[in-house]
């Protein structure tokens, strides 16, 4: 039985122990939280034996083979090294860390014990991408992937919006790429999945929209457009924005066959073909084959919950279960550490470039970022 | 009942903490204890644009001594600001608009601790009035048929309501007794029922839900649990300065409480028609146990929204009273029924004029 420990008791916790829950071969056997409370609110809802208030000592007495950190992204480092320190596998939810170099530096030290690590890039493992995935893997694109879109939205509702455009001590803001580090990278990990190059060029648009100007806002930048480029591999747009509706969680891919389209929010995944029929042909027929197509989305979404798998984070309970297996199999991990660190390199760029422009800005300085 | 100085625990010059104090109560229980002549107010609100409109405001009508203090209570130092020299802490700020369980428990909870623990260690606190409400009851079991008053039992198990709120306020008042018991702490609960007014415009849940897209009426026969927010803020302001209360609960209900149905077709009436569609209780209990059964069968494919629990705490068959609230507070309510709804209907016509 493998023994799984849960650091960081807020929202996405919740998550990961009902998901955890649902994976037979393993228990959660401890908690823990700096704020007591929280640990052992989370430990009477969900009938967890134990919770600490500090993860030294948890990990003494509890001895987990695995660790689950869920805390604000700022401690993400040092928590996960304490936990690879003492002989624990390490699942970090997103954002990785805050910075590219303490990524390598986990997964440095995780191979150098012996150990896994994996990043929450849940989205990644939902149903619908893992169909994208093996369409993509098949050859469906052709023989080369030329183009990628991934955007990545998010709707401020009326309480978070309050806390966060309130309060100048929040911790969101504490963060080098303040709201966007903490949402952004499983839209940028779906870019680079397919990218070739560890060092694609990045070009990065960020502003502040014009309803966060409204309510006084001068630091969060909620709007960012950005463009990803390597010599002779794929192209990549990805778009972050708090005010576009509907509010897009989606991907397109194309190859120099055909396409695909998948729509996260609804898990739909749509094939895009690239041949093209004789004259009218191509303005009646495509509309009848996706017809076809959605309604194929809707029987097999049907499918998956009628086998009760169609969770709200079912993609979580398949990364973790992945995660889980490559642990007792000693197999490969479910993200490959080459996208881990790749997501993080490009997160760096974008929240460098972002950062010269405010501070060009604020100079009063006309600069074109590249 | 008339009120006198001498009824009070504290005098007016003393100061009254109030938390949540620019929220839709919070404003109203100001204004109260101004209006009994309680001046030396500080108000603790989050920073934002309506801490410093409410700010604004009351130097332009009052002038001198209430104080805003713009804080977190999540800061221990902040909670240790606010606390210093109070002698009564009114507590409305909650996490009422959670959705997620730790985010509700954090905000109301953990807010709370702290609150106590400055109070403590401050050691002027003579009354911590916990704004709860009537979410914390199970309304099963009565003693007395239908009717819900102060005596019912609290939920023993707020986790599995599916409601983050009613988990959050029912820990928060086990915290609150607990500080009770282990450090003497002085304190009264009150639990307003449903609170209406211009700033909240919604119809309450227990009249009926639109999740599904039709309005499911089903509170049907229910009396609905309201009080005018004038007549609840009184009830709070109260709780903190009526001597002899301590380690009680009040419920906060007004006189002549309409029906869900009579409710739901003022509203019609008063403020746009729309179709409803009433659900018999026997059918609404028949699928909120149905929904809680399919829920734990598919590992959380539904969440658990409607389940018994909640089935019992909103639309089971309930009369309310406000017999404690008046004998034991002297509360009266300064608003009618009929005054308070026709204001909340006019300001329900106004919001949609404007939408």
């Amino acid at each position: 039985m493998l023994k799984v420990a849960i650091v960081g008791c807020g929202k996405i916790a919740d998550a990961h122990v009902a998901q955890i829950k649902r994976i037979a071969g393993c228990e959660i056997v401890a908690v823990c939280d700096r704020e007591p409370l929280m640990a052992r609110q989370l430990s009477e809802r969900f009938q967890i034996k134990a919770h600490y208030s500090d993860v030294a000592t948890m990990l003494r007495e509890c001895e987990p083979g695995v660790v689950h950190i869920t805390t604000p992204p700022e401690s993400h480092f040092e928590l996960a090294k304490l936990c690879l320190n003492a002989g624990s596998h390490v699942y970090v939810e997103k954002p990785f860390t805050l910075f590219a170099h303490e990524a390598q530096d986990l997964i440095d030290l995780a191979t150098q014990r012996g150990l896994k690590i994996t990043a929450g890039h849940d989205d990644q493992f939902s149903h619908v991408t893992r169909r994208m995935r093996a369409l993509v893997q098949s050859g469906y694109l052709g023989t080369k992937i030329v183009h990628m879109e991934s955007y990545y939205c998010y709707e401020f509702s009326d309480t978070y919006a309050a806390a966060l455009l309130g309060d100048k001590r929040h911790w969101v803001r504490r963060l080098p790429g303040k709201l966007l580090q903490n949402i952004i990278s499983h839209g940028v990990a779906r870019t680079a999945e397919f990218l070739t190059s560890d060092t694609p060029t990045i070009v990065v648009q960020g502003f502040i929209s014009d309803y966060l100007k409204s309510r006084g806002e001068t630091e969060i930048v909620d709007e960012l457009r950005v463009m990803i480029s390597e010599e002779g591999g794929p192209t990549a747009f990805f778009m972050f924005s708090s005010q576009v509706r509907p509010s897009l969680h989606g991907f397109r891919i194309y190859g120099n066959k055909n396409g695909l389209v998948l729509n996260q929010d609804q898990e739909t995944l749509i094939r895009l073909r690239g041949a093209r029929h004789t004259s009218y042909v191509e303005k009646f027929l495509p509309p009848v084959n996706l017809a076809k197509q959605y309604l194929g989305n809707l029987r097999t979404n049907l499918g998956y919950f009628w086998e009760r798998e169609f969770q709200m984070k079912a993609g979580m309970k398949c990364l973790i279960e992945s995660f889980y297996r490559s642990i007792e199999e000693d197999g490969p991990v479910p993200i490959p550490y080459r996208e881990i660190l790749l997501t993080a390199r490009i997160m760096d760029a974008i929240f460098a470039q972002v950062a010269t422009k405010e501070i060009s800005e604020q100079k009063g300085l006309s600069l074109q970022t590249a | 009942m008339t009120l006198e100085q001498n009824d009070f625990i504290i005098g007016q010059d003393e100061l009254i903490l109030v938390t949540g104090a620019t929220g839709f109560i919070g404003r109203q229980v100001v204004r109260r204890l101004l209006d009994r002549g309680f001046n030396r107010i500080r108000c603790f609100a989050r920073p934002s644009a309506k801490a410093a409109e409410f700010v604004a405001s009351h130097r332009q009508t009052d002038g001198s001594r209430l104080e805003v203090f713009q804080g977190n209570l999540l800061s221990a130092d902040d909670c240790g600001g606010a606390t210093r020299d109070a002698a009564v802490i009114i507590h409305l700020a909650a996490g009422r608009g959670e959705k997620s369980f730790p985010d509700a428990f954090i905000n109301s909870v953990v807010t709370t601790r702290n609150l106590l623990d400055a109070s403590l260690r401050s050691g002027s606190l003579r009354r911590f009035v916990n704004v709860s409400s009537f979410a914390v009851y199970t309304n099963t079991d009565k003693a007395q048929g239908n009717l819900l008053d102060e005596t019912c039992g609290v939920e023993p198990h707020p986790e599995v309501r599916g409601e983050a709120y009613c988990f959050a306020k029912t820990k928060q008042d086990e915290l609150v007794n607990e500080y009770g018991r282990l450090h003497g702490l002085p304190y009264v609960h009150i639990r307003p029922g449903v609170v209406y007014g211009a700033g909240n415009l919604a119809i309450s849940g227990r009249v009926g839900i639109r999740t599904f897209g039709p309005f499911l009426h089903l509170g049907g026969s229910n009396q609905i649990p309201l009080t005018y927010v004038d007549n609840c803020a009184d009830a709070i302001a109260l709780a903190g300065l009526r001597k002899g209360i301590d380690g009680e609960a009040f419920n906060v209900v007004d006189d002549d409480l309409p029906s869900s149905r009579q409710f739901l077709h003022l509203y019609k009436r008063e403020v746009k028609r729309f179709r409803s569609l009433y659900v018999p209780k026997l059918v609404s209990y028949a699928l909120c146990n149905l929904w809680e059964r399919y829920s734990v069968w598919s590992e959380g494919q539904l969440p658990p929204a409607f389940n018994r629990s909640r089935w019992n705490s909103l639309w089971r068959k309930t009369y309310y009273s406000n017999r404690k609230l008046k004998t034991r507070l002297g509360w009266q309510p300064v608003i009618s029924t009929r005054e308070g709804l026709n204001r909340y209907f006019e300001a329900c016509r106004a919001g949609e004029a404007r939408a």
